[in-house]
């Protein structure tokens, strides 16, 4: 070979290689949300798109999502669904079919999420379920699906012995139980107190717009009960809260809600709220345990000017998840490849819930994740985590494959 | 040729209609071309009851519902083939609007308005509440699709169902009884005095209303695959309203034209992220203000002033 075309071939390659270079360094991978941006479910499903986006923001600066030589930096493209069913379906076909997505996020909302949890197993993109707690969602066996939130039966369960154990045999219980999955929780609550001679003596109603449960508290109080259960969306629940001390029911106050301390100062105040316990997953405090959670509490407030809501880091996780199964299938484009990972995910060191994982995994046979429960107190303007509830992922997890 | 021109736009839009699946590269945009041709189904139905007779009925997404349900758990509890459901569900209806229609259609205006609201509160509550049947809140999914959920293919059958019950809605506007149902919308009590059983007119209107919105259900539960009863309350019964109002009420093109915009205007806006619906709602509200006799109307009044300008100029 003459010295010119060494010399050539030699810059040919350099150039080759430097091309190739900046090419891997600007793969850009999209990843959609689906979620209640507005209307009744933007509580849950607006800090879950934030919490993507902040995901996304950590892991891009952190290097990108590492697929074979190449490196994928994220980009998220986030839709409303106002957690309607049609315009869940809508998001997403947009998503598809328009945008080109393959994997989404988000979903807060049981309905919207049931709507599109029907058609994704026939297309070629993997779904990540976050605050969703509806149980059949996970028990379809669908293969590109998988959640981070546990079914709220699973933390019903937990709950009950948790009431069980403080001696309260009369639980009056009000909340949105025309919602599925809140009619579960208490169904799971309901067995539990049974075992131990307790009973439900009141099932009382209200939807998610209501915002006077006075004529049910009053009916509540009449049946002198030992402990109310109160169970649904935060604003309705606050004001529950609220009434419920303006009423002078002196009684233990339960619940399962998942509102941050500033969602429900919006309604209530510190001294209406001195007592109530929210008995739910092991979700974020401002005095989380965790060191990823106190440093996600932290990037978050400050991002946003806002404190996340509790059930925030479900969306955050499902990125962190997302990516560890990418980089495990070594491709982005097969997405059964990135599902099938995902089943086979041990829990990834960044997430934020404290997650009880299945055979080491962190997502089950039936693509369920699981968080610890834990005894959540309102104690001087914030809620205190007191105590884990017993929860048994494993046999859930049995039970859950049980079902269809 | 003076026959022909005015069903040239019908025909024109029937030929872009039935090109726009092969034109579509994205069918995100077939996606909702489907939703809107279900939505025209509805409307032409709504628009029976309110354009023509003049009651404006509140209850079309509850008995979508009912159509919907029907022809779902049809399907699944009787194993019946999924097109003999979807014959069934406008039938069910009926019996529900007939039930429903007789005590309703004794009251006029608003109170009509209300009742009819109250009847959509109604399916709703027992839609979520009889779970047993319904599943509730959690919805049922999984509902058959034709064609193992070819869009296209169901693109074709919704636009033949849709351009035949427009057709139908023109028929009936023409006939006989679409006049008598414009005599009631003008004056009822003149009607009467002519000996006229209004009533039976106006139930007749009612039902097929319903029928119309019992297979406008049925045909999304079977392209969804998914329902519950979230989708059926008295939001979608406005959206129903609307598509009639933004379209022209009393017009047989108008709820078509509107129907595609109470799809596709939500969608067209996403853009504007979480100022969308307040965008949609600033844009209803001024249109309602300020288009009341609807698009076609305007489009109407438009031609209406050329002719008249092109006849001072001929005089």
């Amino acid at each position: 070979m003459s010295k010119h075309k060494f010399t050539r071939a030699c810059a040919a390659l350099a150039l080759t290689l430097v091309a190739g270079s900046s090419l891997a360094a600007e793969k850009k991978l999209t990843v959609g949300v689906a979620d209640a941006l507005t209307g009744g479910g933007a509580v849950y499903g607006l800090p879950q798109a934030n919490a993507v986006k902040m995901a996304a923001e950590e892991i891009n600066a952190a290097g990108g999502i590492k697929v074979g030589p190449d490196i994928y930096k994220i980009d998220v493209i986030a839709y409303d669904d106002k957690a309607n069913p049609t315009e869940a379906t809508n998001a997403v076909r947009k998503l598809i079919d328009r945008d080109g997505v393959k994997y989404i996020l988000g979903f807060c909302c049981s309905g919207s999420t049931s709507a599109v949890a029907s058609f994704i197993g026939n297309e070629k993109a993997v779904m990540l379920v976050g605050n969703a707690a509806e149980r059949s969602i996970t028990t379809k066996k669908i293969p590109n699906l998988v959640r981070t939130r546990p079914p709220a039966d699973y933390t019903g369960q937990a709950a009950g012995t948790f009431i069980a154990r403080k001696g309260q045999k009369r639980i009056a219980v009000l909340g949105a139980l025309d919602v599925g999955f809140y009619a579960q929780y208490v169904d799971s609550v309901e067995r539990e107190i049974k075992k131990v001679g307790g009973e439900i003596i009141a099932r009382e109603v209200f939807s998610l717009k209501d915002r006077d449960m006075t004529p049910q508290l009053t009916k509540i109080r009449g049946l002198n009960p030992d402990a109310i259960l109160v169970v649904g969306y935060v604003e309705p629940a606050a004001f529950v809260y609220r009434q419920a001390v303006e009423l002078g029911m002196n009684i233990p106050r339960y619940g399962f809600t998942s509102g941050s301390e500033e969602q429900f100062l919006r309604v209530t105040t510190s001294e209406q709220m001195e007592g109530v316990w929210d008995l739910r997953p092991t979700e974020l405090t401002l005095l989380s345990a965790s060191k990823n959670g106190i440093a996600y509490h932290a990037n978050y407030t400050k991002k946003y000017n806002a404190s996340p809501s509790p059930s925030s880091p479900y969306a955050y996780d499902q990125l962190y998840a997302l990516k560890a199964a990418i980089e495990a299938a070594g491709t982005v484009d097969n997405t059964e490849a990135v599902a099938k990972a995902l089943r086979n995910l041990a829990v990834p060191p960044q997430v934020v819930m404290q997650y009880q994982p299945v055979d080491g995994k962190m997502f089950d046979v039936n693509g369920q994740a699981y968080t610890s429960n834990g005894a959540f107190q309102w104690q001087k303007g914030k809620w205190v985590f007191v105590e884990d509830l017993p929860s048994d992922s494993k046999a859930y997890s049995q039970f859950l494959s049980t079902l269809k | 040729m003076n026959r022909i021109l005015p069903l040239l736009p019908w025909l024109l839009a029937l030929a872009l209609l039935a090109v726009l699946p092969q034109v579509l590269t994205v069918k995100y945009y077939l996606h909702l071309s489907i939703l809107a041709l279900i939505w025209v189904i509805v409307a032409q139905g709504q628009n029976l009851i309110q354009g023509f007779t003049g009651y404006v009925s509140i209850v079309q997404a509850g008995f979508m519902g009912i159509g919907a349900y029907g022809s779902t758990l049809m399907g699944l509890n009787f194993q019946w083939p999924l097109w003999a459901t979807m014959i069934m569900a406008p039938l069910i209806t009926a019996l529900f609007a007939l039930a429903t229609g007789y005590p309703s259609l004794r009251v006029k205006g608003h109170y009509f308005a209300i009742v009819t609201l109250a009847f959509n509160l109604i399916i709703v509550i027992v839609l979520v509440n009889y779970s047993e049947l319904t599943k509730g809140e959690a919805g049922i999914s999984n509902i058959p699709k034709p064609w193992g959920g070819n869009r296209e293919a169901f693109y074709y059958l919704a636009l033949v169902l849709a351009a035949s019950l427009t057709l139908l809605a023109a028929l009936i506007a023409r006939s006989r009884v679409g006049e008598i149902l414009l005599a009631i919308r003008q004056n009822e009590d003149l009607v009467a005095a002519l000996g006229i059983a209004a009533w039976k007119y106006k139930l007749f209107a009612f039902v097929i209303s319903a029928m119309y919105a019992g297979l406008g259900g049925a045909l999304y539960a079977h392209f969804q695959g998914f329902i519950n009863p979230e989708i059926f309350g008295v939001a979608q019964s406005l959206d129903a309203i609307l598509a009639v109002i933004l379209g022209g009420s009393g017009t047989i093109a108008g709820p078509a034209i509107g129907a595609f915009l109470v799809v596709f205007l939500p969608e067209f806006l996403r853009f504007a992220d979480s100022f969308r619906l307040i965008l949609y709602g600033l844009i209803l509200v001024l249109a309602t203000i300020f288009m009341p006799i609807g698009i076609v109307g305007i489009i109407k009044a438009a031609f209406a002033r050329i002719a008249r300008r092109e006849v001072r100029h001929g005089g």
